[in-house]
């Protein structure tokens, strides 16, 4: 097998790395916020299931996760998982990053002072507005680090979907070395995360300088 | 009366901070409040900006209850769109400011009009700039708060609660967390106020200026309303053995 032909083959792998890794963030970076939000719900049994939710996620590493999303539902109700491959990677990543993005966004969340709360309500915004338009923009400023690190976390742990046996560029990568012998695939793979997480950092970057215009 | 506060209770867990408060303010009146740090001033400003709710009395604006105390004793709210029209009545300052960062100068002052009040972009920003013009920052419309020193944070602050246009303004310690060589200017603006007819309820320890601008005077300690008056009375011929005892204080 030529480099070319190598590459060719992996490229496909790439292009199914970055699906995982945008459907994973179009999923999880909204449904973060709404789980910040119900963590705090008036109502307490909302809250301990979401703070379960939270726990599990956490203290289970996300490779177990995934298989059990995968084939929970063969083992637990007989059901056939056909074509339940991409559904249930993507909602493992999905589940797993709220989680994690939602103790971010409820850290930032915290971390804006009473006072803003107050001089809205005083204003006469309602509970809604004074969300959207005074904590929400001012949170994101806040937790925009820890979001980096969380996104370029993402692009590594895509690999995971190996686990399901899925063609992303990772198992390509290991298909390949082992059939070929060779070693070319996995830097290959290393190029590749390498240079999608400068990427990522590199986006990231620009939008915490555009958010610098105050402190 | 456009605010009237009688028989205010409110505590917190078992700590009684006001007890049995009661006064009014009239239309164009300045009153100032002193007394010890403790003694329940914040409490009383947050309860009548709705910020804090009463556990028993009756707050009424413009003669309107907002919330009174119903047969089996507890406090009663109006139902919170009527709560609404009752916030607009009144402005508040914080001693911290609490500006919006995120916006301009300019923006902190046209937010809320355009947002919550409904009103014209255009109106509100030339409401705005006439405001910064009066606190003398007209030339800060573009800044962003973390630009502006204490003094004219403070200053953007009461204009941001005048662009609401409020029948009552109120003031908790505007002064307290700035450098004493910044505290003129933010007095000289309230003392304009005042010379404008604004009705304003001041919390202060600036005694020469609540004795110089308010028409009364209020002192608490302990959650009550120990003695109030004009301020030259309160001042120079204090009845109460409490109110000398604090007022020597300053005197040195
Ligand atoms: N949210 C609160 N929870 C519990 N105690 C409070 C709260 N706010 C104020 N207090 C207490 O109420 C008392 C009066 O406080 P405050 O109204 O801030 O007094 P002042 O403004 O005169 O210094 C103090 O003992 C204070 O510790
Ligand atoms: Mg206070």
């Amino acid at each position: 097998m030529t480099l070319s032909t190598m590459l060719s083959t992996m490229a496909a792998g790439m292009g199914r790395t970055c699906g995982v890794f945008i459907l994973t963030l179009i999923g999880s970076l909204p449904l973060g916020m709404i789980v910040a939000l119900l963590r705090k719900s008036r109502f307490a049994l909302v809250r301990i299931i979401i703070r379960a939710y939270i726990s599990v996620i956490r203290g289970t590493p996300l490779m177990l996760q995934l298989l059990v999303w995968y084939f929970g539902p063969y083992y637990l109700f007989g059901w056939s998982i056909r074509g339940w491959r991409f559904p249930a990677l993507i909602l493992g990543f999905i589940l797993n990053y709220a989680a994690y993005f939602a103790e971010i966004y409820r850290g930032g969340i915290e971390s804006i002072p009473v006072g803003q709360h107050e001089a809205a309500e005083v204003l006469g915004y309602t509970k809604a507005q004074t969300f959207m338009r005074i904590i929400l923009p001012q949170v994101i400023k806040r937790i925009m680090p820890s979001v980096t690190n969380e996104v370029i976390t993402l692009v590594k742990d895509t690999s995971l979907a190996f686990t399901l046996a899925y063609q992303e560029v990772f198992s390509l990568a290991k298909q390949i070395s082992a059939s070929q012998t060779s070693f070319m695939p996995f830097v290959i793979a290393g190029v590749f995360y390498f240079v999608a997480n400068y990427i990522v950092a590199f986006a990231m970057e620009r939008i915490e300088k555009a958010l610098d215009y105050y402190k | 009366m456009i605010l009237e506060m009688n028989h205010i209770r409110k505590h917190f867990d078992d700590l009684d901070v006001l007890k049995d408060i009661s006064f009014g303010v009239d239309s164009g009146e300045v009153v100032s409040i002193i007394g010890p740090s403790g003694s329940g001033k914040s409490t009383l400003l947050r309860c009548a900006t709705f910020l804090e709710k009463i556990d028993g009395g009756e707050i009424l604006y413009m003669g309107e209850k907002a919330a009174y105390t119903d047969e089996s004793g507890n406090a009663v709210y109006v139902h919170h769109q009527q709560l609404r029209h009752f916030r607009s009545y009144c402005g508040l300052v914080f001693q911290q400011f609490n500006l919006f960062p995120h916006y301009t100068v300019l923006r902190n002052l046209t937010d809320a009009p355009i947002h919550v009040q409904h009103r014209e972009r255009e109106e509100a920003e030339a409401t705005a700039m006439e405001l910064l013009g009066k606190m003398g920052i007209k030339d800060k419309a573009l800044a962003y708060p973390y630009q502006l020193s204490g003094g004219q944070q403070q200053r953007v602050a009461i204009a941001r609660a005048l662009a609401m246009r409020p029948e009552i303004l109120f003031f908790d310690e505007p002064t307290s967390a700035l450098d004493p060589e910044l505290t003129g200017e933010v007095l000289k603006v309230i003392r304009q106020l005042a010379e404008e007819k604004m009705t304003m309820v001041v919390v202060t320890h600036e005694m020469p200026f609540a004795k110089a601008v308010s028409n009364r005077v209020i002192f608490m300690a302990g959650g009550v309303i120990v003695e109030q008056g004009d301020p030259l009375k309160v001042f120079d011929d204090p009845q109460e053995e409490r109110t000398k005892q604090f007022l020597q204080v300053f005197e040195r």
